[in-house]
């Protein structure tokens, strides 16, 4: 039995207009997602956002308010989880602690009177894939954390579902075992290629992991695109500022129109020009947001035709060690540039004294301020 | 030598002026278990002893274990531990398990206000006295104005007197204690099937689990170290078994299945002023719950790894 090199049955999975509401309060506010077979999507946003909310309507652990799930070709809002062949793996591992690991990863075949043949088989693989041999007799309680979040994943994987569920898998993990588990998970994608549905809020997980990065809030979708994408042209303020560490910086200003040039005057009164774009279209005085990226600020001119020089001050230097965080004030609003013309030296009186900062204008973003929306 | 002993004393003032405050607050159950258990303990030794009044305790004569002699050559006697004996496994094979059924149902109901009325109908009779139960058990089966009798007779069965057939003693002793106390004693498992990570039932839900797999192999594993410290404390109370319940329904027509070693005690020692002997019997009734403790915590631990001390 070798059915890791073996292609799965795995199936789509599609949301149409989906609501949940308690009582009267709204929740998810009409989802609409499709999920193609072996993809992995990630589900991404602030805490409290629906998240797993709309992972656990997926699961079948919350009933669908409103609006059709389907997994493959089948609408599923009536199918009691069990019978919707997917696997979940939950934040706080959900192990079952009087069983030892070998127990707890055959739990849901034992479930199904699978032949004990079978079971073991099944479980000597999984143990094989996540490293866990050397633990399959020990209580979950001897495990730490990244082992247990393993168990947990073996439990998940042993089924071959048509869908893995995630619910926010790494959070109770340190950080370096976070980086750890999440290398492990993609790889277990790569070799599975099981349709995933991963929930996090930790939008550096979501970029890492992701085919399609899905960003909510307030129970509404945002934003759905590749990581790159999203990063690259996020489709309004909120996506702007979820996505990308240290978030884009955005400073108020106006549209000024004159010889058929665009420029923003922000409120100190400092001119960002922006280049000419086919098909932009501005108001003169429009009130907008210009959004620099932390990389796109710099204490030197990188780009001569392409710059915006602005007035700034310095209110603290994080030195990274390659890199270095300024916290700026530019026109009254704070801002972050990440620079590296500090030359790796320890010395941090240069930047720190500097008195303008350059926007690189090839990465200049515009939203309109009433509509959050991005408008070049 | 001397030194060692210096230091640990030294710890110990340090360790009581680290925590003083929880000290005090120990105290008074402390003092209580000086004044009110230990300090009577003393009287044990009347067990010993030929106890006559006007000497006192101190002052009676020493007979050794002749007292004991004479129980074990009372006929009655070994008839009230072999009651006591019936009586507690009857009730740990059929009372114990109920509170554990009752909580698991209780915990499947899912309407909450039908869930509260019918806990709250389950509790109350632990709010009656006993005397009260006793009463009503009485009345019940009264041979002429009992329900239970009405009923029968209605049916066309013989009318029974119940309460004098010994026969009858121990089903309706342990049935009324069950109906007693059942549904109060559920609480403990409810607050610990309460404990139970939730998510464990949404995994097993998603992994395949039916209701009755998801009690069978979540929630009985789950609380199965509170079931088993409930045993503990039940087998140490097992020679323990309600002596005011049966002093209120027994009668001399069925002390061949009732009478058990503390109405014995009670009918020798305080109606029959023979305090030694009565002592004695409540000394062996003392070290046999000990022993069985003892001996229950230590298989638990053995078996389980769950255990009172
Ligand atoms: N059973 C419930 N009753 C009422 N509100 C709930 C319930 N479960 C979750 N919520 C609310 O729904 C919102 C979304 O929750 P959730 O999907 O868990 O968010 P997250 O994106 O952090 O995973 C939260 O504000 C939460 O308070
Ligand atoms: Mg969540």
């Amino acid at each position: 039995m070798n059915s890791a090199n073996v292609t799965l049955s795995v199936s789509n999975v599609s949301l149409k207009k989906v609501y949940k509401r308690y009582g009267s309060t709204e929740i998810v506010k009409g989802i609409d997602l499709e999920i193609g077979a072996h993809e992995f999507v990630v589900l991404v946003g602030p805490s409290g956002c629906g998240k797993s909310t709309t992972l656990r309507m997926i699961a079948g652990l919350e009933e669908i308010s409103d609006g059709t799930v389907s997994i493959g070709e089948r609408v599923v809002n009536k199918i009691p989880p069990k019978d919707r062949d997917v696997a979940m793996v939950f934040q706080n591992y959900a192990l079952y602690p009087h069983l030892s690991v070998a127990e707890n990863i055959a739990f849901g075949l034992k479930l199904r009177k699978t032949p004990k043949d079978r079971v073991k088989a099944a479980v000597d693989e999984a143990s094989s894939i996540l490293s866990l041999d050397p633990y399959l007799e020990r209580k979950p309680s001897d495990l730490s954390g990244g082992q247990r979040q393993r168990v947990a994943m073996g439990r998940a994987i042993v089924r071959h579902p048509k869908v893995f569920l995630f619910d926010e898998p790494l959070s109770n993990l340190d950080a370096k075992l976070r980086t750890q588990m999440r290398a492990e998970i993609k790889r277990l994608h790569k070799r599975l290629q099981v349709t995933t549905v991963y929930v996090t809020h930790d939008q550096v997980e979501a970029m890492t992991l992701a085919d399609r990065i899905v960003i909510m809030r307030d129970g509404k979708i945002e934003q759905i695109g590749t990581p790159m994408d999203v990063f690259l042209h996020p489709a309004n303020t909120f996506v702007a500022s979820f996505i990308g560490s240290p978030p884009m910086n955005l400073l108020d200003g106006k549209i000024r129109k004159s010889d058929g040039k665009v420029a923003i005057e922000l409120n100190d009164g400092c001119i960002v020009p922006v280049p000419h774009k086919d098909g932009m279209s501005f108001t003169d005085g429009q009130e907008v947001r210009v959004g620099f990226r932390p990389e796109d600020l710099d204490v030197v001119v990188n780009d001569q035709n392409h710059t915006a020089p602005m007035n700034c001050s310095v209110d603290l230097v994080e030195p990274l060690g390659s890199e270095a965080l300024l916290h700026l004030q530019i026109a009254g609003q704070s801002a972050v540039a990440k620079t590296t013309s500090h030359g790796r030296s320890s010395d941090m009186s240069g930047i720190a004294n500097t008195t303008q900062v350059f926007g690189n204008l090839k990465h200049l973003h515009i939203f309109d301020r009433a509509s959050e929306q991005s408008i070049y | 030598m001397s030194s060692n002993i210096n230091n640990k004393i030294t710890g110990i003032g340090q360790i009581l002026r680290k925590d003083w405050q929880l000290y005090l607050l120990l105290a008074p159950m402390v003092i209580w278990f000086i004044v009110f258990l230990y300090t009577p303990m003393a009287g044990l030794q009347i067990a010993f002893k030929d106890f006559s009044l006007f000497k006192g305790i101190y002052g009676s004569t020493w007979v050794g274990f002749e007292h004991f002699q004479t129980l074990f050559n009372d006929e009655l006697f070994i008839r009230s531990i072999g009651n006591t004996f019936l009586i507690s496994l009857y009730s740990l094979v059929f009372a114990f398990p109920m509170p554990i059924i009752l909580a698991l149902m209780f915990n499947e109901l899912h309407h909450a206000m039908f869930k509260k009325t019918a806990q709250t109908i389950a509790y109350l009779p632990h709010f009656i006295s006993v005397v009260i139960v006793a009463g009503m058990v009485v009345s019940f089966l009264s041979p002429t104005t009992g329900i239970v009798n009405l009923v029968l007779d209605y049916f066309g069965f013989e009318k029974t007197y119940f309460l004098t057939n010994p026969d009858y003693f121990r089903p309706i002793f342990i049935g009324s204690t069950m109906w007693k106390e059942a549904g109060f004693e559920s609480i403990v498992y409810l607050a610990a099937i309460a404990g139970v990570n939730p998510s464990l039932y949404e995994s097993a839900r998603v992994d395949g689990a039916s209701r009755w797999q998801q009690i069978w192999r979540i929630t009985l594993p789950s609380i199965l170290p509170t079931i088993i410290i409930m045993l503990i404390i039940r087998i140490g109370n097992l020679v323990e078994v309600g002596f005011e319940y049966i002093i209120l329904l027994y009668q001399p027509a069925t002390f061949e299945t009732s009478d058990v070693i503390s109405t014995f005690i009670y009918r020798v020692g305080l109606q029959g002023s023979q305090y030694d002997i009565a002592t004695a019997a409540g000394l062996f009734n003392a070290v046999i719950a000990f022993i069985l403790v003892y001996s229950a915590n230590r298989i638990s631990r053995k078996l389980s790894s769950s255990s009172l001390w």
